[in-house]
């Protein structure tokens, strides 16, 4: 299957297919100026409980000046209805119908409980919201999301902020060969290079956080990011040669050096 | 009808925000507790006894003592 056209998600066309994560950055600052340098228009956020200590630490304002689309996340959720109850919090604020559900109970490795991520996003679907499941790698759940009416599915490269890459490449190819909806990498990914990887695999979209947010210079690897991002859906729509088990010779093997001694 | 100046004046009334005892003083509205709280009403969104308040029906609350406050903002997050 080749990279439709346009990236297209909840009937919202999109130019770049990065995604940006807000989490984790240095100052507002660094993360306003990262977001611009990625070209991103469609960034995560979190909901966390109001600070009376502090006010005015918020991100609301900061974001809407961007005039970019948010994309709240539920995570913190443990189960379906603390996902659901999220999703309306984060839409009450946000004014976006769009989405990402998180459902991942245990700290320790951050896995998307496929159950109640699956339950959640149906609700959700059928409460007019444009899901974006954060899933696990697997190619029949993908289907049962995108029949649950997701407008993407989001498979892990691997466990989040661990930086370990694309290590569900194998599956990745499956869900992609199947998927009827945008697939976008969510997690895991740490270079540019592996962005670029997933978009040559038939990805429609990345999504990135720490790899731009805990770089040593969070903005110029946001635009690292957007050159891979659009490299590898080039490279993808010119079509990469067919592999090999032998060498295919790329110069002539003719042996006119030794031919004058036969 | 007296609920009109009752509803006006100030009182006292133990409640749970985020997990915390807090004691509101005002009228028991939405708008009274973000005031109070000093929370800008635009980027919070409020769950009272785990039912998510629409902006718009904000006005339609009344705050009752024992009542659980959920005030959320947005914060950064992949």
């Amino acid at each position: 299957m080749n990279i439709e056209k346009k990236f297209v998600l909840g009937g919202q066309e999109f130019e770049s297919r990065l995604l940006v994560g807000t989490g984790k950055f240095s100052s507002v600052e660094v993360m306003l100026a990262a977001i611009k340098a990625s070209g991103t228009q469609l960034v995560t956020v979190a909901l966390r409980r109001f600070n009376r200590e502090r006010p005015s630490d918020d991100l609301l304002s900061p974001l809407a000046k961007l005039g970019i689309t948010l994309v709240p996340n539920t995570s913190g959720a443990r189960n379906a209805l603390e996902a659901v109850r999220a999703a309306m919090l984060g839409r009450e604020l946000s004014g976006s119908r769009f989405v990402k559900v998180e459902i991942h109970p245990n700290p320790h490795h951050l896995m998307p409980d496929p159950i109640e991520t699956y339950e959640a996003a149906k609700q959700l679907a059928k409460e007019g919201f444009i899901v974006l499941p954060y899933m696990p790698a697997d190619p029949v759940l993908a289907k049962r999301l995108e029949d649950a009416g997701c407008a993407a599915v989001m498979p892990l490269g691997s466990a989040i902020g661990s930086g370990h890459g694309l290590s569900t490449t194998e599956m990745m190819k499956l869900i992609i060969a199947d998927s009827g909806i945008p697939v976008i990498v969510d997690a895991g990914i740490r270079s540019p290079s592996e962005a670029a990887a997933a978009m040559e695999l038939g990805c429609s979209a990345v999504l990135v956080n720490s790899a731009i947010a805990a770089a040593g210079d969070p903005v110029a690897m946001a635009a690292a990011f957007a050159m891979a991002v659009k490299a590898g859906v080039s490279a993808r729509r010119a079509g990469l040669m067919a592999q090999s088990c032998y060498a295919v010779a790329t110069s002539p093997l003719t042996s006119f050096l030794i031919e004058g001694k036969t | 009808m007296g609920g009109a100046s009752l509803k006006k004046a100030p009182f006292f009334m133990d409640i749970l925000i985020n997990g915390n005892s807090h004691t509101h003083k005002g009228t028991g509205s939405l708008d009274d507790l973000l005031k109070e709280l000093e929370a800008n009403p635009v980027a919070v969104a409020i769950m009272v006894n785990d039912r998510v308040i629409p902006k718009a029906e904000r006005v339609a609350v009344t705050l009752k003592p024992g009542d659980r406050v959920e005030v959320l903002s947005f914060m950064g997050g992949g």
